[in-house]
């Protein structure tokens, strides 16, 4: 990113951002800034809304109004951005059931921007990061879901994003590998990645955010600093807007 | 560019499913058997032929036919074209719809990709498994070109006629993944199509009727021509119509489905 402003800009900025689903808002005048390294943890029970405003961050969806300003750009006038600055996960990684891993890789690098050597090398080191490489010639459709997940988080890793956003990344993994993904995301942020967590698990939550914002019925009702061994009054906070509907204050 | 990353990645995918492989064999398969017909046809009739001034050649007989049967006149195999009206559908069916029912459309969206390059880039995926196609069609009629004489302007006619041809059906398979939900319906919908484009026209051809809007709207009309070596930029300017259409069609549905989410 080679915006003047970009080195000073938090990494995501959403400011009024609406967007309606099959006649209804699914996401309300919501705003909320994410800063390098930081990483948020988004709640909210089904229909909450966050996968509506995942979508809307990761480009795959356009907001009805309001702006998303990726490092300093209005990510909505630059929707190429996204190429470099975001790599997403959606919910159940999506893959094409033909190809092997590294081929999944190669497209997604491609698709990317990365050519050559530079994408030999990125999908080398995903391959051995993320423990895929003895799998890469195995094809997408044969994996079992953790696999396919670990394959999703490498292609959504793989260029290197500023901005990391993830759908339920924990789904299907089993305890020893939902450790090592904590482990990577804390690594990733501590190299100054900004990562967007999205889950139902409120102990995913505690253990690797250190924000916490909460959705409900589109409206965001809660963005705090998540300080450490808070597992207890995060749930209380959560049910109480989940169950209750009682918006809290940040 | 990331328009030829998504042809890449839709190459890659045409030729790694065995769909493509099975189909695009036993079509040459078939043309083969139809090429070794004509070529018989040819060497019964070569004496009687030889005797009339301008009689047809090689090329009228053998070449040219692989490419249709709409000048043959005879219940040989299927040509060229009309192996396409199937071969087409089953082809281009999974280009979008399946993208659609995997989930992973919404990942070329967030590439920051347009709709409209999306659906290019997924095109010219398919222009190429179907130039490819016809190149190796056309390998049948060439492989005698050292022992007979080709009427190679004929030949390139026809073969661009043939080559438009599955433009535009490669063009409507592609537009009809794009709005269908799943592949089969896309393929149902591309044969249904590419028939009506060929045979629109079959009533008023058997009425004695050879011109007017319904013989300009079939595909047929502006195909034959070509084949009987007739270079006519109102027939090109037809193809390139009905391919645009076709895509802009696809491109509207697919800009349609990012704004719904």
């Amino acid at each position: 990113m080679n915006a003047p402003n970009s080195a000073l800009a938090p990494v995501l900025k959403l400011e009024g951002i609406t967007r309606s689903r099959a006649g209804r808002p699914a996401v309300r005048d919501l705003s909320l800034s994410l800063e390098a390294g930081q990483i948020l943890g988004l709640l909210g029970v089904n229909g909450a809304g966050k996968s509506t405003t995942l979508s809307l961050i990761a480009g795959a969806l356009t907001p009805d109004s309001g702006t998303i300003r990726l490092q300093g750009q209005d990510f909505l006038e630059h929707p190429e951005l996204a190429r470099q600055a975001i790599g997403w996960l959606p919910e159940a990684a999506p893959l094409w059931p033909e190809l092997t891993i590294r081929e999944h890789l190669q497209a997604h690098g491609r698709l990317r921007g990365l050519v050559g050597t530079r994408l030999k090398d990125a999908c080398d080191s995903i391959l051995e990061r993320l423990e895929l490489r003895d799998l890469s010639r195995r094809l997408a459709g044969v994996l079992s879901q953790g696999q396919r997940q670990r394959l999703g988080l490498a292609c959504a890793l793989l260029h290197r994003p500023a901005l990391l956003v993830l759908d339920e990344p924990a789904n299907a993994l089993d305890p020893v590998q939902v450790v090592a993904l904590r482990k990577l995301l804390r690594e990733l942020a501590a190299e100054g990645t900004a990562v967007i967590l999205s889950t139902h698990q409120l102990t995913e939550v505690t253990a690797v955010c250190d924000r916490v914002a909460i959705l409900h019925e589109g409206v965001l009702r809660h963005d705090a600093p998540l300080p450490a061994d808070q597992h207890a009054a995060l749930e209380k906070t959560f049910f109480d807007i989940a169950v209750h509907g009682r918006a809290q204050a940040a | 560019m990331t328009l030829f990353a998504v042809t890449r990645l839709e190459l890659r995918r045409l030729f790694v499913r065995p769909l493509g492989w099975t189909i695009g064999a036993l079509a040459l398969a078939e043309l083969g058997w139809r090429f070794a017909l004509l070529l018989q046809l040819f060497l019964l009739n070569q004496v009687k032929l030889a005797a009339l001034p301008d009689g047809p050649g090689y090329t009228d007989l053998v070449a040219v036919r692989l490419y249709s049967s709409l000048i043959t006149g005879s219940p040989l195999p299927f040509g060229v074209t009309e192996l396409a009206l199937l071969v087409v559908p089953l082809l281009t069916m999974s280009s979008l719809a399946s993208e659609r029912s995997t989930g992973t459309l919404p990942l070329l969206f967030s590439t920051g990709l347009s709709a409209s390059r999306i659906l290019l880039g997924k095109y010219l995926a398919v222009l190429i498994w179907l130039s490819l196609w016809l190149l190796l069609a056309i390998a049948l009629p060439m492989s005698l070109a050292h022992g007979v004489t080709l009427d190679w302007g004929k030949l390139a006619a026809a073969t661009l006629g043939t080559f438009l041809t599955l433009a535009v059906l490669g063009a409507v398979g592609v537009a009809c993944s794009a709005f269908a939900s799943h592949p089969a319906i896309a393929a149902v919908a591309a044969l249904m199509i590419g028939i009506a484009l060929n045979c629109i026209n079959l009533g008023a051809q058997l009425a004695g009727v050879n011109s007017g809007f319904i013989n300009w709207l079939a595909m047929s009309t502006h195909q034959e021509s070509l084949l009987r070596g007739l270079v006519s930029s109102a027939d090109i300017v037809w193809f390139l119509l009905a391919m645009a259409v076709a895509l802009a069609l696809g491109t509207q549905r697919l800009a349609a489905d990012r704004e719904r989410g």
